[in-house]
């Protein structure tokens, strides 16, 4: 094995991707067959590629330094006498920098075939997308300057509610809310039972409950109106929704609407 | 016959004005079949361009449709003029690319321990060129960022899809270690 790489390294030091790059330029170079690596060698030769980067005053990436310790480190374990049997069986201490090298090999192998690929393919050419005009029916927004400020108001309202009160807000983060969905179904059919017709931004209002209280309390409002026992109403889109109790229907049709929901 | 013929002529029109890619399920619903005809009608005209005297061919990618010009017409095209090149990329990029194509979504920290390098500014590069995309987090501790190939990629490496990627035979590994000769 040759030792006279100082030369040649010089020219190639800044192309190595990584450690491994370089201990495969010197795995090749040598001819080496890369299960039996012959530590010796290539950790001398590893530390000679360093100590020339060094006279360069190039930087040496800390992942060439990690390596070089590994490097050393096999090296010195196969340095020591086997003791007993049990040593003697132990594994290779250059298995684990062959697995790694190997798999590394088999990466760079098909980044070889990436990149003649990306030669080859270079070669098609794409035409630029045409610009189609699509005619787009523009909807026109009937609000009333009145429902505007009323919005406006509501929302100044309920964001003073919510900033004002400073040991709420504290409350609100300390508290570690359990909202189960069961409770909001018999918190809502409790309600419905008094066979009153209530508005669900009064009972689940942001402005006593929190966000996930409000959240929950949705998702048992549409339980409710699957079970069958309420029926909904929203006159205006993001407005309030109406809840009126409905009389359980008979066993047929509660089966019915059962497997549909099933089904769903 | 005829109605093949016609769907053949939507789809080249259509494939034609749009330029980029078009997913197989927009053709199906556009030519009004479906998607299994489509599929057959795409791969007859594949076929027929392929092997007639025409400039143009039909690459699929992924489930994507697009025209493009056959690749031994280039050195004529570039008599048009200038032809904008892509800077070629770096053997990193390279590298972490066939890494991630093989095991994404995948973790920097994975690429990193196979390259045994640092791979920030090559990950950043390959999301810049649109060859790379985030996938989400893994369960890992830190919730990890993952990373996972795009169509670009399929298209600049001339794949159609992933499964087209040559086997990686990585099995023959541990018995090649196992057999060592012992020093």
């Amino acid at each position: 094995m040759k030792s006279a790489l100082t030369d040649a390294c010089t020219l190639k030091l800044n192309n190595f991707e990584g450690p491994f790059d370089l201990l495969f330029f010197l795995i090749e170079k040598n001819k080496i067959d890369i299960y039996d690596i012959p530590i010796f060698e290539i950790t001398e030769q590893y530390m000679e590629y360093l100590a020339a980067m060094q006279e360069l005053d190039l930087e040496i990436a800390s992942e060439f330094l990690v390596m070089a310790a590994t490097l050393l480190h096999i090296k010195s374990c196969m340095l020591l006498p086997k003791h007993d049997e049990k040593d003697a069986e132990e594994l290779d201490p250059r298995e684990e920098l062959i697995l790694k090298l190997v798999t590394y090999k088999k990466y760079k192998e098909f980044s070889e075939i990436l990149k003649d690929r990306e030669a080859a393919w270079s070669k098609v050419h794409y035409k630029l997308p045409e610009i189609i005009p699509v005619i787009q029916q523009e909807e026109e927004l009937e609000v009333s300057p009145v429902i505007l400020r009323q919005c406006m108001m509501e929302v100044l309202n309920r964001s003073r509610e919510r900033m004002s009160n400073d040991s709420r807000k504290m409350q609100r983060i300390l508290d570690q809310e359990r909202v189960s969905l069961r409770a909001k179904v018999r918190e809502i059919l409790g309600i419905l039972a008094k066979g009153i017709k209530f508005c669900f931004s009064k009972v689940f209002s942001p402005l006593t409950r929190s966000r996930i209280e409000v959240a929950t309390g949705f998702l048992a409002l549409l339980e409710v109106v699957k079970m069958g026992r309420a029926s909904v109403d929203q006159p205006v889109a993001f407005g309030d929704i109406y809840v009126t109790p409905e009389k359980p229907k008979k066993k047929r049709e509660n089966r019915e609407t059962e497997k549909e929901s099933d089904l769903a | 016959m005829s109605i093949l013929m016609d769907c053949e002529t939507i789809i080249e029109a259509v494939l034609f004005a749009s330029g980029d890619p078009v997913p197989l399920e927009k053709l199906a619903e556009i030519i009004e079949k479906d998607k299994k005809t489509t599929r057959g009608i795409l791969a007859n005209m594949q076929y027929k361009f392929e092997h007639s005297a025409r400039g143009i061919m039909l690459r699929e990618l992924d489930g994507l449709w697009q025209l493009c010009t056959k690749p031994e017409l280039d050195i004529y095209i570039a008599k048009l003029g200038a032809l904008r090149k892509k800077p070629g990329l770096t053997q990193a990029a390279y590298e972490t690319l066939a890494i991630i194509a093989y095991n994404q979504p995948v973790t920097r920290a994975y690429i990193e321990q196979v390259r045994g390098v640092n791979s920030d500014s090559v990950i950043m590069t390959l999301m810049e060129r649109n060859l790379i995309r985030e996938a989400g987090r893994d369960d890992a501790p830190g919730r990890p960022k993952l990373y996972e190939t795009t169509d670009e990629f399929l298209r600049v490496f001339g794949f159609s899809s992933l499964r087209e990627l040559p086997p990686l035979e990585m099995n023959e590994i541990p018995e090649a270690v196992e057999t060592l000769p012992t020093d």
